[in-house]
C-alpha cells in the first residue's frame, strides 16, 4: 500500500519546533524561568479535573507556550460505543486550553466499560480499518477538528491481521482523514519485538499526514523491548529519528518522559540533541515556525540536503 | 458479536484473570512469531495491567502502604484488583473504592483504621483538584446588615471536605508523613476533620470539635444562621452561641474557605 497522494499542504497545522511533555515536577521551573522550549504537550486526562494545581499551572503555562493535548483513554479501536462523557470532557478541556492539536492512540483500551489502562494493539484487518475510521470521523465531527493518532508499541500480533502495522495506520488515517503522531521510539520497540525493519515503516508511512513526532526511551530486555518511557532517548532511537526527518522533513518533535523523570534541565539538554539532528539533517533549525509548516518547505529542505 | 469484539472480549478476560483457560482462549488469536513465544508476549500485557494499577495504589496511598508494610500491601493490592475493575478513563479515580474495600474485606475489615486512612487520603485528592472559586475577603462580615444575619447562608470553597473517622487514622497519617512510628490504633471515638485547599493551592487539614463539624455540615446542607444557632443550643447557652458562631465564621474567612454569603 502506498501513501495517499492527497494534497496535504492544508492538512497540517503550523510547525511548532521542539517541545517537551509537561510534567508536574517541572511546573514551577517552567513558569518561573520560561525556558527556551517551543511548545509543551499535556496529558489530557491529567487535566480533566475541576481545578487546583493542575489546572492553575496548565492555564499559566498555556499563556506563555503553545500547547498540544495528548490522551490515552479515547479507546478509538474499542467495540464499545464511543465514550461521550469522556469526549465531552475532552472538548471542554480543549475549549479551555486552546491546544494546537489533540492526539490519542491507534489502539483499544477498554471494552464492556472496563478500562485496561493499557494501549492494546488492534488486529490489522480491513474490518478494523473501517471500524476505527468510522469512529475517528465521529470524534472529529464532535470535536470540530482533525485528531492525530499515534502508533503504539506492541508485543504481540494477531493471527487474523491482513496487513502490516504501517499499512494499517495509513489506511485508517486516509479513510478517516485524520493525522498521525509518529512515535519513533514505538516504531523501534515494535520493530525489535516483531522483527521488522523500522525503515520499512518509515518508507511507507504517509508523510503528508505526520503532524508530530514523539521521542522516548525504553527498557531493553534482550529478547524483547518494553516501551517504558523512563530512560533517556537511546542512540538507536536518535538514529531512527534522523532517518525519519530525512523522509518527512521538519515535523514538530518532542521528548515524552513518563517515569524516572529527570530534572527539567536534563530533559532540556536532551531536547537539544533533537535540535542538533534536525539541524544536521535539514539545516533549517533556525527557520521561524511561521515559515516552516508547509510540507513543500520540508521537501525543498530534503532536496537541498540531498544536493549537498 | 463481530470478530473484533470477540478478540477484545477474550483479551480483556485474560487481562483481568490471566489463568490457564483464559490464556488458552487468548492464544487462539495470537500469532506465533520468531523470538518470544506467544504466551510470553501475552504475559507482558498481563503483567503491565497489574503493575500499572498497583503503582496507582502505591502512589495514591503512600501512607496507607507504609502503615501496612510490604506483605499486607501486596495482599490489599491483589484483593482490590480482583474485586474492582476500572470503569474510569483516568487512573485518578481508580482507588475511589479502596476505603469501601477495606471496610468490607473479611481480613482488612478487622482493622477499621485502614479504611479511615484510605478515606483520608482520598479526601486529600478531592481537595487537591476541586474546582476553583472566589474567596470572600476577611472583613466581609462587616458588610452584612443586621437584619440579614438570621437568614445568612454560607457557601464554602469547593475544596472543603468534612470527614468523620472512628479512629486515630489522621494522627497515624501525620506520624508516617514525618517518618515517625504511628501511634497504636485507637478506635471507637469519633474524630472530625476539615480539609481544604488554601489560596496558594496547598492542601491543608485541621481537626474540628463536634459542634464545629455540625456547624459546617449544617451550612453545607443549606441551613441558615438562625437554624444553626438553634442547633448549637445543646452545646452553648443562648448568650454564648452567637459569639461562638461569629468566631467560627471569622476563622473560616481567615482560612479563605468561604466562597459566598447569601
Amino acid at each position: 500500500m502506498q501513501p495517499s497522494d492527497a494534497t496535504s499542504e492544508t492538512l497540517l497545522s503550523p510547525y511548532l519546533g521542539f517541545g517537551l511533555g509537561l510534567r508536574t515536577p517541572h511546573y514551577e521551573q517552567v513558569l518561573q524561568e520560561q525556558p527556551d522550549v517551543d511548545w509543551f504537550e499535556v496529558l489530557s486526562e491529567n487535566y480533566m479535573v475541576a481545578g487546583g494545581k493542575p489546572r492553575y499551572y496548565l492555564e499559566a503555562i498555556g499563556e506563555r507556550y503553545p500547547l498540544v493535548m495528548h490522551g490515552v483513554s479515547m479507546s478509538i479501536g474499542s467495540t464499545d460505543p464511543l465514550n461521550m462523557e469522556y469526549l465531552r470532557s475532552l472538548k471542554a478541556l480543549a475549549n479551555a486550553v486552546n491546544p494546537r492539536w489533540i492526539s490519542d492512540h491507534i489502539c483499544w483500551t477498554s471494552i464492556h466499560g472496563v478500562n485496561s489502562h493499557d494501549l492494546l494493539p488492534l488486529p490489522y484487518t480491513w474490518e478494523t480499518v473501517r471500524h476505527v475510521a468510522e469512529r475517528v470521523k465521529q470524534v472529529q465531527d464532535f470535536l470540530g477538528r482533525r485528531i492525530l493518532l499515534e502508533n503504539v508499541s506492541s508485543y504481540l500480533s494477531y493471527r487474523n491481521s491482513e496487513m502490516n502495522e504501517w499499512e494499517f495506520l495509513n489506511a485508517v488515517c486516509d479513510e478517516a482523514d485524520c493525522l498521525i503522531l509518529l512515535d519513533v521510539n514505538n516504531i523501534y520497540v515494535s520493530a525489535r519485538n516483531h522483527g521488522f525493519d523500522p525503515l520499512d515503516y518509515l518508507n511507507v508511512v504517509n508523510p503528508l499526514r505526520v503532524q508530530q513526532i514523539h521521542l522516548a526511551g525504553h527498557s531493553d530486555y534482550g529478547d524483547y523491548v518494553i516501551d517504558t518511557h523512563d530512560h533517556d532517548v537511546p542512540d538507536a532511537v536518535w538514529d531512527l529519528y534522523r532517518e525519519t526527518l530525512k523522509r518527512l522533513g521538519p515535523v514538530s518533535s518532542m521528548i515524552e518522559r513518563d517515569g524516572n523523570i529527570p530534572t527539567f534541565d536534563e530533559l532540556y539538554n536532551e531536547l537539544g540533541q533533537a535540535r542538533t539532528i534536525a539541524d544536521d539533517v535539514l539545516g533549517i533549525d533556525a527557520i521561524p515556525a511561521s515559515k516552516r509548516h508547509v510540507f513543500g518547505a520540508a521537501q525543498q529542505a530534503v532536496q537541498e540536503v540531498a544536493r549537498v | 458479536m463481530s470478530e473484533l469484539e470477540r478478540l477484545q472480549d477474550t483479551m480483556m478476560r485474560y487481562l483481568l484473570q490471566p489463568d490457564a483457560d483464559n490464556e488458552a482462549d487468548c492464544l487462539q488469536w495470537v500469532d506465533d512469531q520468531h523470538g518470544l513465544a506467544a504466551p510470553q508476549r501475552l504475559h507482558i500485557y498481563a503483567n503491565a495491567y497489574k503493575a500499572r494499577l498497583r503503582e496507582v495504589i502505591d502512589t495514591d496511598h503512600e501512607m496507607l502502604g507504609l502503615y501496612l508494610g510490604d506483605e499486607l500491601f501486596e495482599q490489599m493490592v491483589s484483593g482490590y484488583l480482583a474485586a474492582y475493575q476500572s470503569p474510569y478513563t483516568s487512573l485518578r479515580q481508580y482507588c475511589d473504592r479502596l476505603p469501601e474495600f477495606l471496610r468490607q474485606d473479611s481480613f482488612f475489615s478487622q482493622y477499621p483504621i485502614l479504611s479511615d486512612l484510605a478515606g483520608f487520603e482520598r479526601r486529600l485528592f478531592d481537595a487537591f483538584d476541586a474546582a476553583e472559586s472566589d474567596r470572600v475577603p476577611v472583613n466581609a462580615l462587616e458588610g452584612i446588615a443586621a437584619n440579614h444575619w438570621p437568614i445568612l447562608k454560607v457557601r464554602f470553597h469547593p475544596s472543603v471536605q468534612l470527614c468523620q473517622f472512628q479512629s486515630n487514622a489522621v494522627e497515624s497519617w501525620q506520624a508516617l508523613k514525618h517518618n515517625q512510628e504511628p501511634p497504636a490504633p485507637r478506635l471507637g471515638e469519633s474524630r472530625y476533620w476539615l480539609l481544604w485547599r488554601n489560596q496558594e493551592r496547598v492542601t491543608e487539614f485541621s481537626s474540628l470539635q463536634y459542634w464545629q463539624y455540625r456547624l459546617m455540615a449544617g451550612f453545607l446542607n443549606g441551613d441558615d444562621l438562625s437554624q444553626q444557632c438553634e442547633l448549637l443550643l445543646d452545646t452553648f447557652d443562648e448568650n454564648e452561641t452567637p459569639g461562638q458562631v461569629f468566631a467560627a465564621l471569622q476563622a473560616w474567612l481567615e482560612m479563605g474557605i468561604i466562597s459566598h454569603f447569601s
